[in-house]
């Protein structure tokens, strides 16, 4: 004798599967009699977790304003972005931290964010070999949103696989130079720590611009431990609270 | 099933040694071999693993190839059509996009009876895809390494299949040692074999799993290969949150593993890796737990708190990762494969702290980077000067901004009003070397225009002459003169100033007037040597010898100036003139704040403010030694530009007061943003010639392009202030406008005005005409208000205020506004504009002689139109420095359909 819960399993089996699901809990279930004696399950509650890269979650029809509740303005605007053509993963992790660290690569992701703690504003992965454009776009959305209250900006990944250093440089460089534009210069200190292909190059662009803004800097290669160069980061940080950043502004010609 | 499955597990799994997993017999063929990232990845690993990959495919391109350093890949639209080319292989690799990579990887196994196993490149594939991949495989007995991973490779046998583990140069990190390295980051398994070589550890094989949320080759499935792999004596793991693969494995050898991701318990969305993410019992801090149960430790290992034991140990950090494993392995006796190469401290490559005072622990000074890194790092300071991207300059400029809301100009950064409290030469060299001069580059400034402005003997004066004799306005009269020094008058500064840039780009100099500077090592060769020096034809020339006294009495100081002088001859005064001008410039190049062709051109604006100046002077006063009376001596010595641009307006060197008020006059008109009409002037001039080719733009014609741009409504319209002014005053027996103590009723006066004002407005509503608008009173931007008020005048105002000066003019105004709305003339009190402050100072300025009969109306006009000049061409020279640099030919160009036609 099968029981009635487990005739649907199969069912269950295939909203999971096919609908993008990823995780689907029924709780409580309830089992009411019915006229001839036989019990029908019911799910007097129902949540499951979507798959975000699986088209097929779009079968249900659900309204986007759904998915869109737990996530800020600024993610749902790089969100916008994400292609895949680089990741562009961001994550609002304090809103009120005051280092700006682009991040490249999962793996760099998970360390950065882990020792950055509360001093970062966003964890990010923009990985995956971007081109210059999309590059541009995304840092110019985080520049809008965060980059008035940034003490440090931090441009970390390990050695590239294939990202190319000087594409993405030159996409975050002109961004910058660009808000300062429209926005007026901000105080900031520049960290990177990097390593891949036209890395030189990419670092050397980077620098040029940079120098025209009056911002300084510090490059690290990928012959530094990227987790000492996240506390080389995190002490600029320090520094600028406790008067670099006026050190800075001075420098800069910004009026307080 | 196409390969044996190891006996005793639940599922199927064929590979059951470490060196088979990249091994040298390895057949591969790529989906998608041309795509983005393969295109660029999977020729280093084709020429790395001696050629390992046989074809791959990209539907529509068969018949092309994929050049690699170890010679061309073939490519074909499907899988069986490479078969059926007679090319076997047993190892697959997936870049395909996440959609199609489940029916790749079906592809693969439909029709490849020899197939072992397949490497997943590709991230963000669906959950359900990568349920099906799995069934698919195991059904078939097949190993999937992936997805979202970087592949794997073998420092032993020199083979790399499918991602970017090593980077471009695969064989700088996959060193040969006996640690096998497993990963659920890509990027990071590079990263760890690197780090490892810092402790004397190799690598044996390394395996990028990616961390999705199925991991198809995991930590179980590799600790069997890693048990049975006689070159392994070590492995380590890097992990992070999320699913059961770590748990309760039987190690037996040692293993460093390191689970990173305890703030992920925060994220209710997947960051990068998607499958990183816990329900409950595999969190980070669980799979720590399981990993200290595994190596029977108690602790995190640190170098603070070293838990270790010959099982293994676990940091946190991957930093620690070399530390801990030299210590785990020094328990089982087992000592490093090679002497430690590098270290993982800091190494700056590239710093530039804009010259701001670090911390000693912050400010660690550049180091030499690696081979080949070295090299490219120094070929970038090669070149010296910022370098600009050019774009269209049409209405745009990097060099002034006006604040729509003050209505206040920056130039570089510096407000107009900053600007007219500092001294003139300060803002003479403003909009070229971006940054105020102190002191002693104001003193060299002096020297180089005052060289310039004493025309006697050149067909300028002549010129200018005429044009002034022919009734033309100021500026068309300076135009001449600027017209006249064209290329060919600079061009030997000039190619002093390139020649001495070029001498000192390499030397490491960093500050134009560091006297400790060692010379020895600057070469110059004869040819370049005879540039600077003078010509017999300039042997009656006074100007060099009284430019070096002038220097000398000025205290002035140059490395180029000692280097030229140590030559031990004559130079000419285009040599100290270029010696000036790149003493000025190379602090802010050396710094990138300039580009190199601006030091390159300064000579040729320092010329042409010094010619355009003299030029207002008419030619009687130009004498052999003296202008206007006032020998060189002195001039070069001791005047300052303010000094000089007063002895062009009046004909005498003015008392400090006066020379306050010409600056701060000449300030305030330095500039009005890109829009003015004088800036398009200078703007289209450079256009027009092209700035993408630098050498052809002649600065001199641009400079007549903001002359011409100007006229009597623009620049030319102070006198309309002054003029109303001298209406109000002219019979009033004034002696003194800057006394206090006139016994003038100012309010009397402006409240007669402003009644007559009143009924003439009255009067031509009637009429239907309209009333003249009063000059100095109100703005387009600054009313509305009950009282108004221009931002620039208050500021102006509140200087004079706070250093007690007076002055009758600007408190008439001030009276007039606010009899204005008494009487009723007006709805609101009216602000009093920067154009009254200017009136009312250069009236003051000029009083006295006017007073004496010594200046006329007409001189007046003259003055106000002039001292627009001498600010304005310091804007100009800020817009065509900037044009040069940032635009494109004929950028200033309206296209016909921005015109519009009228009948």
């Amino acid at each position: 004798m099968i029981s009635p819960l487990v005739q649907h399993l199969p069912k269950l089996w295939e909203l999971m599967h096919h609908y993008g699901m990823t995780t689907l809990e029924l709780n409580p279930i309830r089992m009411r009699p019915g006229k001839d004696g036989r019990l029908t399950p019911v799910a007097c509650d129902f949540k499951c977790g979507f798959d975000r890269d699986d088209p097929r979650v779009a079968r249900l029809g659900l309204p986007q304003h759904l998915f869109a509740a737990d996530l800020s303005e600024f993610e749902q605007e790089v969100n916008q972005l994400r292609t895949h053509q680089g990741q562009s993963d961001v994550f609002v992790v304090n809103e009120f931290g005051t280092i700006l660290a682009p991040t490249f690569g999962g793996g760099a992701n998970s360390l950065v964010t882990e020792v950055l703690g509360e001093a970062a504003i966003i964890s990010s992965d923009f990985g995956g070999n971007p081109p210059y454009e999309k590059m541009k776009s995304v840092a110019a959305i985080c520049y809008r949103h965060f980059l008035a209250q940034t003490n440090v900006l931090f441009i970390i990944g390990g050695k590239s696989n294939n990202t190319d250093i000087h594409e993405t440089f030159r996409g975050m460089g002109d961004a910058l130079r660009e808000h300062f534009a429209k926005h007026g210069p901000v105080p900031l200190y520049v960290v990177v720590g990097r390593g891949g292909p036209n890395l030189v190059r990419g670092m050397g662009n980077l620098a040029d611009t940079l120098d025209s803004l009056g911002v300084p800097y510090r490059f690290f290669g990928f012959d530094s431990a990227i987790s000492e160069v996240v506390n080389y980061a995190k002490r600029i940080d320090e520094w600028m609270r406790t008067g670099g950043r006026e050190q800075i502004a001075r420098s800069m010609n910004i009026a307080a | 099933m196409r390969q044996k499955a190891i006996s005793g597990l639940p599922y199927f799994l064929g590979v059951d040694r470490l060196n088979a997993v990249a091994s040298p017999e390895d057949r591969v063929c790529v989906l998608n071999i041309l795509g983005g990232e393969s295109r660029t990845v999977t020729p280093v690993s084709h020429a790395f693993s001696g050629g390992n990959v046989v074809f791959g495919t990209s539907p529509g391109r068969s018949g092309q190839v994929l050049k690699t350093p170890a010679g061309s890949i073939p490519v074909f639209n499907t899988v069986l059509e490479g078969i059926r080319a007679g090319h076997g292989f047993n190892t697959g690799v997936v870049y395909l996009p996440p959609s199609g990579v489940r029916d790749g990887v079906a592809e693969l196994i439909r029709v490849n009876p020899e197939l072992k196993k397949i490497v997943i490149i590709t991230e963000k594939i669906a959950v359900h895809d990568a349920r099906e991949i799995r069934a698919m495989a195991q059904a078939n007995g097949i190993d999937i390494i992936g997805g979202n991973c970087l592949g794997v490779a073998d420092s032993w046998n020199k083979v790399r299949i499918g991602g970017a583990l090593g980077g471009d140069h695969p064989e700088e990190s996959l060193v040969k040692g006996s640690v096998a390295v497993f990963s659920n980051s890509g990027g990071f398994t590079t990263t760890i074999a690197q780090y490892l070589t810092t402790a004397g550890w190799g690598t044996t094989t390394l395996i990028s799993s990616g961390k999705d949320v199925y991991i198809q080759y995991a930590a179980r499935d590799f600790a069997l290969a890693f048990a049975k792999d006689d070159r392994s004596k070590a492995g380590v793991l890097y992990v992070e949150p999320g699913g059961y693969y770590e748990k309760d494995i039987d190690w037996q050898k040692p293993v460093v593993a390191c689970v990173v991701g305890r703030w992920k318990a925060k994220l209710t969305r997947a960051v990068g890796h998607a499958g990183a993410m816990a329900g409950s019992g595999d969190s980070a801090e669980d799979k720590e737990r399981w990993f200290m149960e595994a190596f029977d430790v108690d602790g995190i290992y640190t170098s603070e708190t070293p838990h270790v034991s010959a099982k293994g140990a676990l940091v946190t950090n991957i930093a620690d990762i070399p530390a801990a494993l030299t210590a785990v392995m020094a328990l089982n006796d087992i000592q490093p494969d090679f002497a430690p190469r590098g270290s993982l401290s800091l190494k700056p490559w590239i710093a530039n702290d804009q010259g701001l005072q670090l911390p000693p622990d912050l400010a660690q000074p550049v180091v030499t980077a690696p081979a080949p890194y070295d090299a490219q790092i120094a070929a970038l300071s090669d070149q010296i000067g910022a370098v600009i991207a050019r774009q269209s300059m049409k209405d745009t400029s990097g060099a002034s901004q006006m604040d729509p809301k003050t209505q206040v100009t920056s130039v570089h950064g510096h407000r107009v009003l900053d600007l007219a409290l500092q001294p003139l030469e300060a803002m003479f060299a403003l909009p070229l070397v971006h940054e105020l001069a102190d002191a002693h580059d104001r003193a060299m400034l002096d020297v180089a225009v005052a060289a310039e402005v004493n025309l006697i003997g050149d067909p300028i004066l002549l010129a200018a002459d005429a044009a002034r004799d022919a009734g033309n306005s100021p500026n068309t009269v300076m135009s001449v003169a600027a017209a006249i020094t064209g290329p060919k008058r600079v061009e030997r500064a000039l190619a002093c100033a390139r020649a001495l840039i070029a001498l000192f780009a390499q030397s490491g100099l960093r500050d134009g007037r560091d006297e400790s500077f060692d010379l020895s090592k600057i070469e110059v060769d004869d040819q370049t040597r005879a540039l600077f020096l003078a010509t017999p034809d300039e042997a009656d020339d006074p100007r060099p010898e009284a430019m070096l006294a002038a220097i000398e009495a000025r205290g002035g100081k140059s490395v180029f100036l000692r280097f030229l002088l140590g030559f031990g001859e004559r130079l000419s005064r285009d040599a100290i003139l270029a010696a000036i001008t790149t003493t000025i410039a190379w602090g802010p190049l050396a710094r990138k704040r300039i580009s190199r062709l601006t030091a390159e051109t300064l000579p040729w604006y320092m010329r042409l403010y010094g010619v355009m100046v003299g030029a207002t002077i008419p030619g009687r006063h130009h004498q052999p030694g003296s202008l206007w009376g006032i020998p060189r001596e002195e001039r070069f010595s001791r005047w300052t530009m303010a000094d000089i641009c007063c002895l062009a307006m009046t004909g005498k060197k003015p008392d400090p007061t006066e020379a306050l008020y010409v600056q701060i006059l000449i300030g305030l008109l330095i500039s009005n943003g890109p829009g003015s009409i004088t800036a398009q002037g200078a703007k289209g001039a450079v256009s027009a010639d092209g700035p993408q080719t630098p050498d052809r733009v002649q600065i001199n014609k641009a400079m007549a392009g903001f002359l011409t741009h100007s006229g009597y409504s623009h620049g030319g319209n102070g006198f309309e202030g002054m003029a109303f002014l001298l209406d109000q005053f002219r019979d009033k027996g004034l002696k003194d406008p800057t006394d206090p103590n006139h016994g003038l009723d100012l309010t009397g006066m402006a409240r007669d005005f402003a009644l007559a004002y009143k009924r003439d407005k009255a009067t031509a509503k009637e009429l239907g005409t309209e009333v003249r608008a009063l000059p100095g009173v109100h703005h387009p931007i600054f009313k509305g208000k009950p009282e108004n008020f221009d931002p620039r005048e208050r500021f102006i105002a509140q200087f004079m205020e706070e250093r007690g000066e007076y002055n009758i003019f600007h408190h008439f105004y001030r009276e007039l506004v606010r009899q204005l709305y008494d009487v009723g003339a007006s709805r609101y009190v009216f602000c009093v504009n920067v154009d009254a402050i200017i009136a009312a100072l250069l009236l003051a300025v000029l009083w006295k002689d006017y007073q004496a009969g010594r200046m006329t109306d007409a001189n007046l006009e003259t003055a106000a139109f002039t001292i627009f000049l001498f600010g304005r061409m310091i804007g100009a020279a800020a817009e065509i420095d900037d044009h040069l640099n940032r635009g494109r030919n004929m950028d200033t160009r309206t296209p016909a359909s921005g015109c519009k036609h009228v009948v």
